[in-house]
């Protein structure tokens, strides 16, 4: 398949790492118990998410009464209030999980600005299904049950555009000014057969302690970002070129068209269902569709997530693969992932459910893995 | 109110401010010894229900004083007031004789008192007390022979950028323009109230319903008049995300915002040449009046409903009504822009009501889910003069906007208008 393809070897076969030796199992005990908070509490979000949707589906259209707009205006009204019904019922579970956090030192994000970004989150996500709903309804109402496809469509533009635009958009973060780094991505990028890519630096740390980086755009707008929590200590500078191959390798394996591609797969079956789905509410041209079009919305999420984290977890793979290639360091991409524990406490070795249906990365121990089959197929 | 005349003498009125330095210290002296005063009223309300009568009546002079000098020194008024807040003065207040007032109200008074303050505040009235005459309400006469009471303790709001107003009006013409005197009292009203239900004068609940405002109050025909068809209702749950159900239409109001201000540019070049805007752009920029005005009902809870993105007419339930286009004088057509500036800053001080009866009625309605009426009416009021000032400015009228607080408009005034009685409502 187009979209499937990777440099890792088909044949490559991981080896078993003790992650209890490997990371330490005091560590490994306490990332568990970390970890198994948001286990549960992700779990009963869900449940209390699908619950209120189902009787917002049932019940919303009640609402319809509560807007002097026409269709479209009411199902906006609809949209924004089941949207705000979901961020109402989910707002307990984040608020465990930011106590959870600072708890454990994962945050240092002070309650009052968790709720001002909590609540600038939720503005931008009632503007988004506005115009979401601006556009299906829209196309619904003017071609009828035949929207599915250009509304499809639409959207996979909409999000192909997002992410060519989103680096210009950027106003957070600075160039980086490490030469030693900057020089190492210079070779990176000869090897990956990359033009340069800015690489830029989201100042994060007085809010955080955790490690990140990543790539975005794509063409002409691509970019490296890294946290400056990873540019700083316990972060080796061998561990901190692993991260920069990594995301380069994001690029140079066109990870993120890619991306566009899948989300195109899913779109049209999922407009598709959709359309199916609101037939007998009057369709989604008809606002009292749309508490209905919410709830499967979410479950359609929530049904195709192990898919899309496979997919997600390949890429990733992939990308360490190459890093490794370019790097030839696989002892700093082992010496990351017991970083990345200790400072993110992420669980080396999740359960199997736990990565179906959260993880977008490989487990921390299955990259160690990777590093030391790398290493011993490199061996001469 | 009992003194209906606008005359006001220029040199006075000049030396407005200079001449009330004596009312400032009078007033700064007797307001220490009621507010120390007002602390034993509250013991006395605490321990017996009830205040002494004559501590009732020193805190009452006091507001009434005050009222006076808020009314001489906001131009409401034009005698120089005297010193003993004696009844009689041309704008006076109305306060009943003590009652029986609750414990637990008289006990979280101050908390109580604040929404209210909050809102005399931004009507820049102050504060201002009435007591009970009969079944304990507060009184604000309009007529002559009734005492009254106020206390000034704010210097902005709208009721200061009216009184800013009328002494450059009033030294152009030698009277009080009389929608910008009718808000000024109006605020002083609501001020007095405020102050008289802090000061446990009454335990009534002051009303900011400008209907009471009417019988004194007079709102000429306009081409610009705002029709208010909703309910009182507000459901919570869209009263709770009222601010961010509001974003699409900002965004919407935003974009409209600048094809408007380029309608209003080429209506000011149609009507320079034609001496009326054209049919096509009048209904454009009435729609876009319109629509702003469905939009500010709906952010600041004055209006129920998610309204609607086109501005139709008769389609929101705080509605604006717009005439047709008319022949405009073309100097006041050229000059409109530097001739609405007066409109834009009382209007810019009605905003800041606005967003205060938006925010207190936000929150009333999140816990009782529904907008007091009087709060509702304030606001739709406060929309009616910013919708009259963007209509004139965008050319739809030569009329000028009208600064009173009244919603409805009756051809002829009242000339001997009754006491008007105010019964508390929330806000």
């Amino acid at each position: 398949m187009l979209l499937f393809p990777t440099a890792v070897p088909d044949d490559l076969s991981l080896p078993a790492v003790a992650v209890d030796r490997t990371f330490g199992a005091e560590l490994v005990d306490d990332a568990r118990r970390y970890e198994r908070f948001f286990y549960v509490t992700w779990i009963l979000a869900q449940i209390a998410l699908l619950a209120t949707l189902w009787v917002y589906a049932r019940r919303g259209a009640a609402f319809t009464r509560e807007s002097s707009a026409g269709p479209i205006g009411t199902g906006m009204l609809l949209g924004m209030l089941g949207l705000g019904i979901a961020w109402l019922v989910l707002m307990p579970f984040r608020i465990a999980a930011h106590w959870w956090e600072r708890r454990n030192d994962q945050s240092d994000l002070d309650y009052l600005s968790w709720v001002f970004a909590d609540w600038a989150v939720l503005a931008a996500e009632f503007v988004s299904i506005c115009i979401a709903l601006l556009i299906v309804m829209g196309l619904a109402r003017w071609l009828g049950e035949r929207w599915w496809l250009p509304g499809a469509a639409v959207f996979v533009g909409i999000a192909a555009l997002f992410n060519f635009v989103a680096p210009y958009l950027d106003y957070t973060t600075d160039p980086l000014r490490d030469k030693a780094l900057l020089a190492a991505a210079q070779r990176y990028e000869g090897e990956l057969g990359l033009p340069s890519i800015p690489i830029r630096v989201e100042k994060v740390s007085a809010d955080t302690d955790q490690a990140n980086a990543y790539a975005y755009g794509f063409g002409p707008t691509r970019r490296v970002v890294f946290w400056d929590t990873i540019l700083q200590e316990p972060f080796s500078n061998g561990e901190q070129r692993v991260v920069l191959a990594h995301e380069l390798a994001h690029h140079s394996q066109t990870h993120l068209p890619e991306g566009i591609g899948w989300f195109a797969l899913f779109a049209v079956p999922g407009a598709w269902i959709l359309m199916r789905t609101t037939r007998r509410r009057g369709g989604m041209g008809a606002p009292e569709a749309i508490p209905l079009a919410l709830l499967v919305v979410v479950v359609f999420q929530l049904v195709t997530t192990p898919v899309a984290n496979t997919i997600s977890r390949r890429m990733e793979a992939e990308a360490d693969w190459k890093a490794l290639q370019v790097t030839r360091d696989p002892k700093s991409l082992e010496g990351l992932m017991v970083e990345f524990s200790k400072t993110g406490l992420g669980d080396p070795d999740p359960p199997v459910w736990s990565q179906l249906l959260l993880g977008t990365h490989p487990s921390l121990a299955d990259r160690v893995a990777m590093a030391r089959a790398w290493a011993a197929q490199s061996e001469p | 109110m009992r003194d209906g005349d606008l005359a006001r003498s220029r040199l006075t009125v000049f030396f407005r401010l200079i001449l009330a330095i004596p009312h400032f210290v009078w007033l700064t002296l007797w307001g220490i010894a009621a507010f120390v005063v007002a602390f034993i009223l509250w013991l006395a309300v605490l321990i017996e229900g009830k205040a002494p009568e004559n501590l009732h009546d020193f805190v009452a002079g006091y507001v009434r004083y005050a009222t006076h000098v808020a009314s001489y020194v906001l131009l409401a008024a034009n005698p120089y007031p005297g010193f003993r807040g004696a009844p009689g003065y041309a704008i006076d207040v109305e306060i009943d004789p003590p009652v029986r007032q609750g414990r637990w109200a008289g006990f979280f008074r101050l908390i109580l008192a604040l929404p209210a303050l909050l809102l005399a505040s931004a009507l820049g009235g102050g504060f201002s007390s009435g007591s009970p005459g009969q079944s304990s309400s507060v009184s604000w006469s309009s007529g002559g022979g009734e005492h009254a009471a106020w206390f000034a303790v704010s210097a902005g709001g709208a009721a200061s950028a009216a009184a800013f107003l009328a002494w450059f009006a009033i030294l152009a013409r030698g009277s009080a323009p009389r929608g910008l005197r009718d808000l000024t009292a109006f605020a002083i009203g609501y001020g007095a109230q405020a102050g008289g239900y802090l000061l446990l004068l009454t335990p009534r609940y002051p009303t900011s319903d400008p209907r009471f405002a009417q019988p004194y109050a007079d709102l000429p025909e306009h081409p610009v008049r705002i029709v208010v068809t909703d309910d009182l209702e507000r459901p919570r749950l869209t009263v709770f995300f009222r601010v961010f159900l509001a974003i699409p239409h900002l965004v919407w109001l935003m974009l409209w915002s600048v094809a408007a201000f380029f309608a209003a540019i080429a209506a000011w070049f149609f009507g320079l040449a034609a001496g009326r805007i054209p049919q096509p752009l009048h209904r454009f920029l009435a729609a876009y009046v319109r629509y702003a005005t469905h939009v500010i009902a709906f952010l600041y809870v004055v209006g129920r409903r998610f309204p609607g993105f086109t501005g139709r007419a008769g389609a929101y339930g705080i509605d604006v009504e717009i005439d047709p286009p008319t022949n405009q004088s073309r100097w006041t057509m050229l000059f409109r822009l530097i001739l609405a500036l007066p409109a834009l800053i009382l209007g810019g001080a009605l905003g800041g009501v606005a967003i205060v009866v938006g925010f207190l009625g936000w929150w009333y309605a999140l816990v009782r889910g529904r907008m007091p009426e009087g709060l509702r009416n304030l606001g739709t009021s406060c929309l009616r003069y910013s919708a009259q000032t963007y209509a004139y400015l965008g050319l739809l009228t030569d009329r000028y906007p009208y600064a009173a607080p009244v919603l409805e408009g009756r051809p002829e005034p009242i000339p001997d208008p009754e006491p008007v009685v105010i019964i508390g409502d929330a806000f």
